[in-house]
């Protein structure tokens, strides 16, 4: 390195000591560079004479100057050159820095007899190497090459390596020889395991020690028929002539004319071993190998500023902008729509969850999902109690209409699978063994994807509704079939309805009995509705008319009834036929107060009576008596002609007795052959001594009795009240009996009144 | 109706490629080929490892065996001339061209006897030609520009390897040929009357895949392009290389290549889009020569499809 700068320097110096003289305007001389891709003393001896012959030609003096890469670099910067002839890769780089007049012309080289303009890379190794064979196994070995910038002894290698798969300036170690004959050199000794030269130096080399070609071996010869050497790569075109932009366009015309004249047997050209210089080639293909490698000029991409991508693709960028800012608001948007989705589904599920009404949902028959208010109607407590089992499973063994669950939970969910909704009431048992009914609904939830779809379940308790169902049918059916008749009016008493038992009892169809009043009490009529709205009922008997005029009797009672608002909206009536407890009722009450045998009233009533009189005389002062009767005799008649006879005898005294009182004088019976009166109003003893004697008389008259005539008297005490001493009806009587039987003692049929002293 | 083999060259590479694989949707396209300058780009492509997997090259002698192979269904497309393409097309399988390799500048030659100057000059003479080939185009356009009637003068139908031996005999007055026949009718005393380079944009050698393959496979159809343009990138930039590699291929010398260049034009990307465009010089010469060809009876009827070639499968850029 150090050698290399001081010889750079030492190389400054010489072209700054000359460069007064050689600038343009008399051109006492050119200056012809060649870069010395061989060893300097080479290439001098080589091109001396292409330089002379140029001398010869355009009559000034042509100078050649042989330069490496770097003191070109430096003559070429400091304006030091006319013209010069290097390898394409050098001249794209020089092109890239700096202006010139284009290439004049493409060297030809000729080896062989047969010339080319292109060139190529030869990849070698010393022959003895037999583990390198082809292009693979470069890897990993070191390379001696020229330098980087040669496009044969290293570029054109490197790409080829690279369409193999070996990246050499990175997989490799590179030794940089400087020159194509150090390479061979190196491979030879084992410095470099491989060798880069340019085509045409083996050949060169060999022709100068023909023992070479036995030492080297090739790598991944190519077989070109018409190129005269070995080459390992693709072809590029040969190194071009250029010349610089300060020389005399007269000069640069002279010297491409001498170099296109040159002829293959001109010592210039066997000299260099050439066949002359044709028109220059294309040498885009080397520009695209530069690319492809990234070498100079291409190393390295153009740093792009903002203002010129901007300027460039404001275009695309807007767009860019626009779409990143479109999918940014979109992805906005759409994260908003989804966290509003799962709000939305996370109410809708808490609404589902908490509804009051029980809802599931079925897949395949089971439940897969239900809400609190299904589970509180099976009074379960965990959603697992109810998941993944069947309806059937919560179910009675039957539903009430007698089908099997298990079976019409299948038909229904059929008729789901198929898309209809169904509505059905169900009996389900609870976890308590209680059963509910639910009128339950089965809605398809359409996936089309799935080959069983979702079902909706939902329930609604009907049980209460049941039950008063229940209830209303058993008031229906007693309203049918009640023996008494039952009425519904409305608020005015016409009729609204009446039941089976009412047209019995009334006679009256229902038609006729609809709109018109219900039998009613005659004195108050419509007035029983008023009462039943101020007490709440009204209750009563009364007879009325059948339809068919024959009169009964009946009891009713007649209610309010109130609506929901416990306003009265109707009346209801019921009523039965009483006629024959009626006249049960009154024959029992005869039997209780009268004599079976002579219709006479008993001791009861006659007790009875007696205390109303009394009660009477003492509050009017009036006189009344009371008389004990007693038959003399009748026994016999009784033994002598039964009891029959004695009956009837009884019958007709009695009869007597009655027809000789006044219509307010009470006669009774007391039992056997005794009786008792009651005489009201007495006003004076005559009257009723009077009265004794006919009642005698009446009684002792003959009795037609069983076929003959019988003839019986009375004995008859009697006695007064009021007396000086309150006494009450027992008293009173028991006076009378006692008067009564004085009378017996006095013989029989007579009367005596009751003496207190005497008693 | 073989297309050229370039200087007769035939580098018959064996079909023993076809028929071997199914058909499937990464079915890589199967796409014959045979040797001629124009086609040199695919031959590079897969010299160079450009091809990817999905386009395999069936390397045909000629032509025919690539117009046979497609009729047979065992190719997907091929490298053909236009009117090469018209006539599979219009026999079987709906072709789309979807790519020009080279438009001929010069390579087929009208060569007359040296008193022949002008068109007009060849009413009732004899003119040699191949009918079935390209050269048939040539002599049919001529006819058309020279505005011959086809019975003004006797066309004589011949395989072009007879030419010269006709020519020799003085049987003809004139061959409608291409090179290198022409060249050599041209040292034998020949004047050239009238070439390719006087119907401009007229003689093309296409790439033609099958309408069915282009609808299944469209990314194999690009990926075939794509070779085509980085192979024709090496060839016509890189000649420096290119010109070996073509004369190592056909067997003859770098300099007959570079003259082999010289005859044709190959049109890249730009113009290519041009070409294959709706309406664009492609459809306007495949239905003028399709009317041609009909009216000479070599094809059954003319050209009745909206689109006969088609862009969309060339590459953006080139690579």
């Amino acid at each position: 390195m150090k050698r290399w700068i001081l010889g750079y320097l030492a190389f400054a110096a010489l072209i700054l000591s000359v460069s007064g003289t050689t600038l343009a305007q008399g051109f006492q001389e050119v200056r012809f560079g060649i870069y010395a891709y061989r060893p300097d003393f080479i290439m001098k001896e080589r091109y001396q004479p292409l330089v002379d012959y140029l001398t010869g030609r355009i009559g000034i003096p042509v100078k050649l100057q042989v330069l490496d890469q770097e003191q070109m670099r430096a003559a070429l910067a400091s304006n030091q050159l006319d013209f010069f002839l290097t390898n394409p890769s050098q001249f794209l780089v020089i092109r890239s820095e700096r202006s010139l007049t284009g290439e004049l012309a493409t060297l030809v080289r000729k080896h062989d007899g047969v010339a080319t303009a292109s060139l190529g890379g030869v990849i070698f190794t010393a022959a003895t190497r037999n583990d390198i064979n082809g292009l693979s196994d470069v890897r990993g070995r070191t390379i001696a090459s020229p330098g980087l910038h040669f496009l044969g002894g290293f570029q054109t290698q490197a790409l080829e390596l690279k369409g193999a798969g070996v990246d050499v300036l990175n997989n490799n170690r590179i030794k940089l020889v400087r020159s194509h004959d150090r390479v061979v050199r190196s491979v030879l000794t084992g410095d470099a395991d491989v060798g880069f030269v340019r085509t045409g130096i083996l050949e060169e080399l060999i022709a100068d020690d023909p023992r070479l070609a036995d030492r080297i071996r090739i790598l991944n010869r190519q077989n070109l028929v018409g190129f005269p050497y070995a080459v390992s790569t693709r072809l590029y075109p040969e190194w071009p002539v250029a010349a610089l932009p300060h020389v005399d366009s007269d000069i640069v015309r002279r010297v491409a004319s001498a170099l296109f004249a040159i002829e293959e047997n001109y010592p210039a050209a066997l000299s260099a071993g050439i066949a002359g210089f044709a028109p220059p080639a294309d040498y885009q293909s080397v520009e695209y190998l530069a690319r492809e490698l990234r070498v100079e000029p291409y190393d390295e991409l153009p740093q792009l500023t903002w203002g010129e991508l901007v300027g460039q693709y404001w275009g695309w960028l807007v767009a860019t902008v626009i779409l990143v800012l479109l999918l940014t608001g979109s992805m906005l948007w759409l994260r908003r729509k989804k966290r509003e989705l799962a709000a939305e589904q996370l109410r809708l599920r808490r609404l589902i969850l908490s509804w009051p009404q029980p809802m599931l949902m079925l897949r395949g028959g089971e439940f897969v999902d239900s809400n609190r208010a299904a589970l509180e109607l099976l009074r379960y407590a965990m959603p697992r109690s109810l998941l993944g089992k069947d309806i059937a499973a919560f179910s009675p063994q039957t539903q009430p209409d007698g089908d099997v669950s298990r079976q019409k939970i299948q038909r229904l969910l059929q008729r789901v699978d198929r898309g209809e909704v169904v509505q059905v009431e169900w009996v389900f048992r609870r976890s308590d063994g209680s059963e509910v009914w639910v009128d339950m609904t089965l809605a398809p939830v359409h996936d089309t994807e799935e080959p069983h779809p979702h079902v909706l379940c939902s329930w609604y308790d009907i049980t209460g509704r049941k039950e008063a169902e229940q209830r209303q049918r058993m008031a229906a059916s007693v309203f049918d079939h009640a023996r008494e008749a039952i009425f519904i009016t409305d608020l005015h008493g016409a009729i609204i309805d009446v039941n089976d038992a009412y047209v019995a009892i009334t006679g009256r169809a229902r038609a006729n009995a609809i709109g018109r009043l219900p039998p009613l009490p005659l004195e108050e009529g419509i007035g029983v509705l008023a009462s039943a709205r101020s007490h709440g009922f009204w209750s009563g008997e009364f007879a009325s008319k059948r339809q068919d005029g024959e009169r009964f009797n009946m009891a009713l009672t007649v209610s309010e009834v109130r609506d929901a608002q416990g306003a009265i909206s109707h009346f209801m009536g019921i009523f039965s036929d009483i006629t024959r407890l009626k006249a049960q009722e009154k024959e029992l009450r005869t039997l209780a107060h009268y004599d079976p045998l002579t219709h006479l009233p008993n001791r009861v009533l006659f007790t009875d009576r007696m205390q109303q009189v009394m009660a009477q005389a003492r509050r009017q002062d009036d006189l009344l008596a009371v008389l004990y009767i007693d038959l003399d005799q009748f026994k016999p008649v009784n033994d002598a002609y039964g009891h029959k006879a004695g009956d009837e005898l009884l019958v007709e005294v009695a009869n007597r007795m009655r027809a000789q009182l006044r219509e307010e004088d009470t006669l009774a019976r007391l039992g056997g052959d005794e009786f008792a009166a009651l005489i009201v109003n007495v006003t004076e003893p005559a009257v009723l001594e009077n009265l004794l004697a006919r009642l005698l008389h009446a009684i002792s008259e003959p009795v037609p009795v069983a076929g003959h005539l019988v003839q019986v008297s009375a004995s008859i005490g009697f006695t007064l009240y009021p007396q000086a001493e309150e006494l009450d009806g027992d008293q009173l009587l028991r006076q009378a009996d006692q008067a009564m039987y004085q009378a017996k003692k006095r013989g029989r049929n007579r009367y005596c009144g009751f003496d207190s002293a005497a008693s | 109706m073989h297309r050229r083999h370039f200087l007769g060259a035939s580098l018959a590479a064996g079909l023993a490629a076809l028929g071997l694989r199914g058909c499937g949707a990464s079915s890589p396209i199967r796409f014959g080929i045979h040797p001629w300058i124009g086609y040199e780009s695919l031959y590079l492509a897969e010299e160079f490892g450009w091809l990817p997997a999905s386009v395999e090259l069936v390397k045909g002698s000629s032509a025919l065996e690539s117009m046979e192979l497609l009729k047979s269904g065992k190719l997907d497309g091929a490298a053909l001339t236009l009117d090469e393409a018209i006539r599979v097309h219009l026999e079987s399988p709906q072709l789309l061209v979807v790519g020009v390799t080279d438009v001929s500048v010069g390579a087929d030659v009208l060569v007359a006897k040296p008193e022949i100057r002008k068109l007009d000059q060849l009413r009732g003479k004899r003119i040699a030609v191949e009918l079935a080939g390209v050269s048939g185009t040539l002599l049919l356009n001529i006819l058309d520009q020279a505005g011959i009637e086809r019975d003004e003068v006797t066309v004589i139908n011949v395989p072009v390897d007879q030419h010269v031996g006709l020519w020799q005999q003085g049987e003809v007055d004139a061959i409608a040929c291409y090179e290198p026949t022409a060249s050599i009718l041209l040292g034998l005393g020949g004047a050239r009357l009238f070439d390719s380079r006087q119907l401009p944009e007229t003689i093309f050698d296409v790439l033609v895949v099958t309408r069915k393959f282009a609808a299944r496979v469209p990314d194999a159809v690009r990926a075939l392009l794509a070779a085509h343009f980085s192979g024709l990138r090496h060839l016509v930039r890189n000649q420096h290389d290119s010109v070996y590699r073509v004369a190592t291929r056909q067997g003859i010398s770098p300099a007959d290549v570079r003259l082999a260049l010289a005859s044709v034009m190959f049109p890249d990307l730009a113009s290519n889009r041009r070409y294959l465009a709706k309406d664009g010089r492609v459809e306007q010469v495949a239905r003028s020569l399709s009317l041609m060809l009909a009216r000479e009876g070599l094809v059954p009827r003319t050209l009745e499809v909206e689109r006969f070639s088609d862009s969309q499968f060339l590459p953006r850029s080139v690579s």
